[in-house]
């Protein structure tokens, strides 16, 4: 079964390597020159020294050069890419069986249809997860100076380093696998996959995220000024220095009192980036247990 | 014809009140019929006529909506591997993937089932005259249909289900087919069920007889029995069905005759037959005609009358 499960998506196994090769290529070549600049800037003494305004105009040339580049087109294209490689592979795996009519050869061989979808899902997801893993090393290689620029719990950063990404892959896969034994068409399968996958992804993100452990709150007394000294904060790479004064922590918001005397920043702290990554990939993870789940269910129990 | 002995006796295929809808459709409905082992079996009917839903509930691709199917004594509520183990499937259109090659179709054979016979794979392709390398895609139709019944052979199962396995194949590669078939299956014991809406086809290899019509059995059991019921009568156009030796399965008027093949009740004496009359014996195409043309008022009327256990003893 192992062989057939391997013979069945060697070609896609092939293509995944193209992806992966090609982000590399992408992340090797403009990680190469962040470096550089990083070094040629001097922006490591810069962090060492703590003195973070004395580097503004370092940091902030530093950013100009590559945040543009690493955020707008760079994550617009990751935002999907997890969805449509999980819906691409997922959806084919049950549904061109039904599609090409070859369901009735593989499912009246001697091991039970159960069995061959159980190994199939192990072996596909077992290589999603190496590829996900693989992706998500490559961006982190990449990313490293921006990160320490930075910190990597802002949005659009956080979403490619650590667990999630390899786990929206799993989701994306596990819904489309279920809407390919459902639906019986790959194409369509892939689309209805697709929507709540992005959907989830998005509300997961805008309005859970910020929740999953109650958020620190920090008052700063002063008068008045400091408020628009701490505007900056938690919008990005623009946040170098955040309003915390800790590279990394992900501010929330930033408001004065009445009277204009106190600052109150409630913000989630950079350490707390492994304990939410670990929380929103359990969801994913979860859901794509749920999905592939039913599907085992439904095909032991399929009617037609 | 060597009978497989190794399941104590028990018949090929047993469906009993077997019955299979779709939505609101009955696709087969009361299907009660009994198959020995080693029979080869044609399961003739037009297509819609419920041949597919019969064979994947044989197999244990499809679930019964109502009563039960066994194969050599394992129902089809049993472990789906024992059961899966003992019947070879081609399936209509003889699904195969297409980017493999035939070798790797072996492979595939081999690792999903205990029982492969990987000779008997290779020494057909050879016979053949199909390369084991070459991909599924570029064969030939007929040679697509001779890899997926190897496949269904070399699983080594006892009972083999195919399903109209040449009705996508040109006239030669249909002859070549059977022809292959025939030989295939000679002497080995396997019981063999196939499927046609072509009734030539099945004529010169089956010793056992389905008919099926409108999700209905209209007649089953061993062709010479049956062949041996039946009467060709030839009759003055006026004949009532009620002066008939028995009962008319299909009656065809012209103008001062009527041919009429009628299943002959023994309770109704031979003598019966009258001057003017003509009788023939009725032939496997005939007969399976005849019962396939039945209009479905008339099937509705005498269904309990023809039921195949009646006919099979």
């Amino acid at each position: 079964m192992i062989w057939v499960s391997w013979r069945q998506h060697r070609s896609q196994a092939i293509a995944c390597l193209g992806v992966l090769a090609a982000l590399a290529i992408y992340a090797i070549l403009l990680g190469t020159s962040m470096r550089t600049a990083f070094s040629h800037d001097g922006l490591a003494a810069c962090l060492a020294r703590s003195q973070v305004n004395s580097c503004q105009n370092a940091v902030g040339a530093f950013t100009g050069e590559f945040g543009s580049a690493v955020n707008i087109a760079f994550y617009s294209v990751l935002l999907i890419a997890p969805g449509l490689l999980g819906v691409i592979i997922g959806a084919p795996l049950i549904a061109s069986e039904l599609e090409y009519g070859t369901w009735r050869l593989a499912w009246s061989q001697t091991i039970p249809r159960t069995r061959w979808l159980a190994v199939k899902l192990a072996l596909v997801t077992g290589g999603l997860i190496v590829l996900g893993a693989a992706m998500t090393a490559v961006i982190t290689w990449y990313r490293a100076p921006m990160d320490r620029l930075t910190g990597h719990f802002l949005q659009n950063i956080y979403d490619y380093e650590g667990l999630v990404l390899t786990a929206y892959i799993l989701c994306a896969f596990g819904f489309a696998v279920l809407a390919g034994l459902l639906i019986r068409r790959s194409i369509p399968a892939m689309i209805v996959a697709f929507i709540p996958w992005l959907a989830i992804r998005l509300v997961a993100e805008f309005l859970f995220r910020s929740h999953f452990l109650a958020p620190v709150t920090l008052i700063q007394n002063c008068a008045g000024l400091c408020v628009e000294s701490g505007q900056n904060g938690g919008t990005g790479i623009s946040a170098v220095p955040p309003a915390t004064g800790h590279i990394g922590d992900w501010v929330l918001s930033i408001g004065g009192n009445a009277q204009g005397t106190q600052t109150v920043i409630t913000y989630q702290p950079a350490d707390r980036f492994w304990i939410f990554q670990s929380i929103e990939a359990g969801i994913f993870v979860a859901l794509t247990a749920a999905a592939l789940g039913a599907a085992i269910w439904l095909l032991h129990r399929r009617p037609a | 014809m060597v009978h497989d002995d190794a399941d104590g006796g028990a018949p090929a295929v047993r469906a009993d009140r077997l019955g299979r809808r779709y939505g609101r459709v009955w696709g087969l409905r009361d299907c009660t019929v009994e198959v020995p082992a080693g029979a080869i079996v044609g399961l003739i009917g037009p297509n819609g006529a419920g041949k597919t839903t019969l064979l994947e509930m044989i197999i244990g691709l499809l679930e019964p909506t109502e009563g039960e199917v066994s194969i050599f004594g394992t129902t089809s509520r049993a472990r789906p591997a024992a059961r899966l183990a003992r019947v070879g499937y081609l399936a209509q259109d003889h699904p195969l993937y297409r980017d493999f090659s035939v070798a790797d179709m072996f492979h595939l054979g081999r690792a999903m089932n205990p029982s492969w016979d990987e000779g008997l794979a290779q020494a057909r392709m050879e016979a053949l005259g199909i390369p084991l390398k070459r991909k599924v895609k570029t064969l030939s139709g007929g040679q697509q249909a001779q890899v997926a019944l190897t496949m269904a052979l070399a699983k080594r199962a006892p009972l083999l289900v195919l399903d109209e396995p040449v009705s996508s194949l040109d006239p030669v590669a249909r002859l070549e087919f059977m022809r292959d078939l025939m030989a295939s299956v000679a002497g080995t014991g396997l019981t063999v069920v196939i499927a046609s809406h072509v009734v030539s086809e099945l004529e010169r290899l089956c010793d056992w007889l389905i008919v099926l019509t409108g999700g209905q059995v209209q007649v089953a059991g061993p062709a010479d029995d049956l062949i041996a019921a039946h009467v060709l009568l030839t009759v003055p156009r006026a004949t009532p069905d009620a002066e008939l030796p028995g009962l008319p399965v299909h009656r065809t008027d012209s103008d001062r005759h009527s041919t009429v093949l009628v299943r002959i009740d023994p309770a109704r004496p031979a003598a019966q037959q009258r001057p003017g009359w003509q009788a023939d014996l009725a032939g496997f195409e005939q007969l399976v005609l005849a019962y396939l043309q039945r209009r479905p008022q008339i099937a509705a009327g005498y269904d309990t009358a023809l039921t195949a256990t009646e006919v099979t003893r």
